[in-house]
């Protein structure tokens, strides 16, 4: 699903580089990323996603070579193919439950809104257990309610790859595993590969890979 | 197919030529309306009677005069009701009197562009009548000028310039009429003149007579012809009380007259008490309001004749 | 396009005081120039028309404006008074008819106007209820009037006393409503029309009681002469003109010293005019004849004058609250970053992100052009209202 060449990130101001070695992540795969904060985890999620192209080095998503794609493909490519899970969630504070899952269709052409669409996203809502609050504002909800909206707007496209930076890090433990369920059984249902960043250990054990920065960082040293 | 090209033809034509005769109708139908507009009756009001006779002789068929009182009431003091005076309102022309005559045009909205004042020629040689009692208010007010004299017809030579302001403001509204109106005129003054000579040339016999008048309307008449006039407030439908009696005697201690002029027939008891001190009377009546019979002019010439006795003349 | 104008709508609802509040800056700014213009074009017109279709105005000497805003709009400022003289002075002349005009007394704030039936056939006045004046105590009035006071005819209206506490002053007459004027959307419609010699019997020139001359009450009586009787100012004056009572009313003096505020003068030609207005330039008149279209051009000269000074201040305030809105847009677009970053991360186009910005710019602007657009409007149905209230009464 992802393959990733000797990858190096710079950022602009050069105070932080990035050497990630070549490693892979199989269709379907859940994986963890692991490390100190500040050691790049999240910009490893950018990469992979294309908000962020490397100075050297390769980042594929099955047969599409993000790092080299242009700007406006990299941005579809993203939206229909990639769901993103944030750690505050980022949900917009102006628009009800049901809009906030519906955004994504409302700011690309590469989707589609049709009746389908919207059939599908009651369903979700309602699989996801927050069917009857369409109608509220992200204020008027509880962090697990608002994760879980976001987690519906990432899955709405059906996405083949769940990047989740932090999901579970702002969420009591009753709702770290609930979320940590409902991403694990969209990965089931859609057949996704899951991208976690991750901070908890005790969640590591669900997982199928775990990629240590730490180690990348000792990599890179040597 | 050819007839019946011909009768739709023929159609057309026959509309097109309703349509020329409806239009033609129509043009000269608004012209003679338009026309008719312009050169229909004038319409005038009057506040007397004189007024009245002299626009009827100088207006002749142009003109239709109105005067509205009725024939039993003395004009100058005659209030029209609201609907009369809307009447006025609506004239081509209003022809007052002036001097005061008719009391109720000052209480009353008239347009000022149609009225006209027959005697503003002549306003400086008003006459202030010191028989009427005036009022006015605080030590300093001034006092009410409803003190003028306006029987202004019976000076005939005023009648004649009243006449000309009315040819003057006939002319004024209908200015291709104006010729016909100065040559009626003409005939009206020559009239008029006619019986100021002879009024002239009756009292050139005996000028100083004294005579008492029963009302103070003959200011202008007098001051005309030269009379020695005094004037008592007698009213010709009443006897006269003692105290009017009285009131005449005293008159006539400075003022020996021999004849009453009345503005109409008194009650013969009236005469008989006249008679009893050595006083006539005679009617001469300012006519100002329409006569029984007759006109104006046949009124004055009989007035002419009442007086005649007065100064022993075979007229 | 749909998309964007719906979420910027939402967001625009969201942050309700955020969007009132510039619209409210947006729509102000639009509407004040406009609505200057506005009033100031009407009022040119307003003002214009009535001194076009008025030729000449004579009145004492003094200032013109005055004469002619009293004459022509019947300002509440009563210039000199001239006397009826000068109007039989222009009727003599035969170069000109003459309207007399005597604007000085109220009836429940609106202004009598003493006049001749002339006045009404100059000013095409008609009567929409009733009748026409015709007899002393009556009143006409205008369209305005009538629906203000809720007045017909067959109702009273008393003239308002000039001061409470002048006793011996002018003082209240109770007139007759005879007639209701077609409206003309001029002042004629916020006026009360009574007949010149109805207006001095306000002032008490003219007035009615019992007959002097026949007064028995000694304390009534001041003097009593051979001519004249003087009357005591205990004397009872009617207050209201009846038809039981009509005779007794009367004018002390000579007409034609009577008081006038002004005489409108229609010439026969513009010569006739010319030659007027001649003889009024002699330095031995005291009275002045103006052309109300030469006063009423100076003064919206002025006016203009001050609207250059206006607009020059109106553009800088714009500028200003231009200013304002984009530093309130910088400092929005500031705080939503995050929000812009999250929708980017997702995968949404630099230029869909332009786009929703410029939803929410485009529906701001429709909304305060929707806003300016209303205020336009009413300010253009009540314009004929807001100009004589701003600028002529």
């Amino acid at each position: 699903m992802i393959t990733i060449q000797t990858l190096e990130f710079c950022y602009p101001n050069g105070e932080f580089k990035l050497n990630i070695p070549d490693f892979q992540v199989s269709g379907g795969e859940k994986v963890a990323v692991i490390g100190p904060s500040g050691s790049g985890k999240t910009t490893l999620l950018n990469l992979i996603a294309g908000i962020m192209t490397p100075q050297n080095g390769t980042v594929s998503v099955d047969d599409a070579q993000v790092s080299t794609l242009g700007d406006l493909e990299r941005r579809d490519f993203r939206i229909t193919n990639i769901g993103f899970v944030f750690q505050d969630f980022e949900l917009l504070d102006y628009l009800n439950v049901f809009d906030n899952v519906l955004h994504p269709y409302r700011i690309t052409g590469a989707l589609k809104l049709d009746k389908a669409v919207r059939d599908r996203a009651e369903s979700l809502t309602q699989d996801m257990g927050i069917g009857d609050k369409l109608k509220r504002k992200p204020n008027d909800l509880s962090h697990g309610e608002k994760q879980r909206v976001a987690i519906c707007r990432a899955l709405l496209p059906q996405p083949r790859l769940i990047l989740a930076d932090e999901a579970t890090g702002n969420l009591d433990p009753d709702n770290k595993i609930l979320i940590l369920d409902l991403l694990f059984k969209a990965v089931s249902d859609y057949n996704a590969t899951l991208v976690a960043v991750t901070h908890d250990h005790e969640l590591l054990k669900h997982f199928d890979q775990i990629v240590n920065f730490q180690e990348f960082k000792n990599k890179a040293a040597v | 197919m050819q007839v019946r090209w011909f009768s739709i033809c023929d159609r057309n034509r026959c509309f097109f030529s309703i349509f020329c005769v409806v239009f033609t109708v129509a043009l000269l139908a608004s012209a003679s309306w338009a026309g008719s507009n312009d050169s229909g009756k004038l319409t005038v009001y009057v506040v007397n009677y004189p007024l009245q006779y002299f626009a009827e002789r100088i207006g002749g068929e142009h003109v239709k005069v109105v005067f509205p009182a009725p024939a039993d009431v003395d004009p100058a003091y005659w209030m029209p009701d609201v609907k009369t005076i809307s009447d006025y309102q609506q004239a081509d022309l209003i022809l007052l009197n002036g001097a005061g005559y008719a009391r109720w045009i000052n209480k009353a909205t008239l347009p000022r562009f149609r009225m006209v004042n027959t005697s503003a020629g002549f306003k400086g040689q008003y006459i202030e009548a010191p028989e009427i009692l005036t009022h006015s208010h605080g030590s300093e007010g001034e006092h009410v000028h409803e003190s003028l004299a306006f029987t202004t017809w019976i000076d005939f030579n005023l009648a004649v310039r009243q006449a000309e302001a009315i040819a003057e403001a006939l002319g004024r509204k209908r200015p291709e009429l104006k010729d016909a109106f100065q040559k009626n005129y003409q005939k009206l003054k020559q009239d008029l003149l006619k019986l100021d000579q002879d009024l002239k040339t009756l009292v050139s016999k005996d000028p100083s007579r004294p005579l008492v008048v029963s009302h103070p309307v003959y200011d202008y008449f007098a001051r005309r012809y030269g009379l020695d006039i005094k004037s008592v407030h007698w009213e010709p439908d009443e006897i006269p009380t003692n105290e009017q009696m009285m009131e005449l005697n005293r008159i006539m201690k400075e003022h020996p007259a021999k004849w009453m002029i009345w503005e109409r027939k008194p009650m013969k008891e009236s005469t008989e008490r006249l008679q009893a001190i050595g006083t006539d009377s005679l009617v001469f009546h300012p006519c100002a309001n329409t006569p029984d019979k007759g006109d104006f002019l046949s009124v004055m010439r009989q007035n002419i004749k009442n007086l005649n006795p007065a100064f022993k003349n075979d007229f | 396009m749909i998309d964007s104008l719906n979420i910027a709508w939402k967001y625009i609802r969201f942050n309700k005081v955020k969007t009132a509040t510039l619209v409210a800056c947006i729509t102000l700014i639009s509407f004040l120039p406009m609505a200057l213009e506005l009033l100031l074009n009407e009022s040119e017109k307003q003002l214009m028309s009535r001194a076009v279709s008025t030729p000449l105005v004579i009145g004492a000497k003094g200032s013109a404006l005055d004469l002619v805003m009293n004459t022509l709009y019947f300002d509440d400022e009563v210039p000199e008074l001239i006397t009826m003289e000068s109007a039989n002075r222009v009727m003599d002349s035969k170069l000109a008819q003459p309207i007399p005009l005597y604007v000085r007394f109220q009836a429940r704030r609106n202004p009598i106007v003493g006049t001749t039936l002339d006045y009404f056939d100059f000013r095409n006045l008609r009567i929409a209820e009733g009748r026409q004046l015709a007899i002393l105590g009556d009143c006409v009035l205008g369209a305005r009037v009538a629906e203000s006071l809720g007045l017909k005819p067959g109702d009273s209206l008393v003239s308002s006393p000039e001061t409470l506490f002048d006793l011996a002053g002018v003082y209240p007459l109770k007139m007759k409503v005879v007639g209701v004027l077609t409206k003309s959307h001029t002042s004629d419609d916020l006026s009360v029309f009574v007949d010149l010699k109805t207006a001095w019997v306000i002032q008490g020139l003219g007035h009615g009681h019992v007959d002097v001359t026949k007064l028995q009450d000694p304390t009534l009586v001041l003097k009593r002469t051979g001519k004249n009787v003087a009357a005591t100012a205990k004397l009872y004056q009617h207050t209201e003109i009846t038809e039981k009572n009509i005779d007794a009313f009367h004018f002390h003096g000579d007409l034609s010293h009577y008081p006038l505020t002004a005489v409108l003068a229609v010439p026969r030609d513009d010569k006739s005019g010319t030659i007027l207005r001649g003889r009024y330039l002699k330095r031995e008149q005291t009275r002045q004849v103006v052309r109300p279209a030469d006063v009423i051009d100076g003064l919206l000269q002025n006016i203009f004058r001050i609207k250059n000074v206006l607009d020059a201040v109106i553009s800088v305030v714009a500028l200003a609250t231009i200013l304002a809105i984009i530093l309130v847009f910088a400092l929005s677009l500031r705080l939503r970053q995050r929000e812009i970053q999250t929708i980017f991360k997702l995968g949404c186009r630099r230029a869909t992100i332009v786009r929703l910005l410029a939803a929410e710019i485009f529906i701001i602007a429709i909304m305060s052009a929707v806003f300016c657009g209303a205020l336009i409007w009413m300010v253009n149905q009540f314009s004929n209202d807001l100009v004589r209230m701003l600028f002529i009464r």
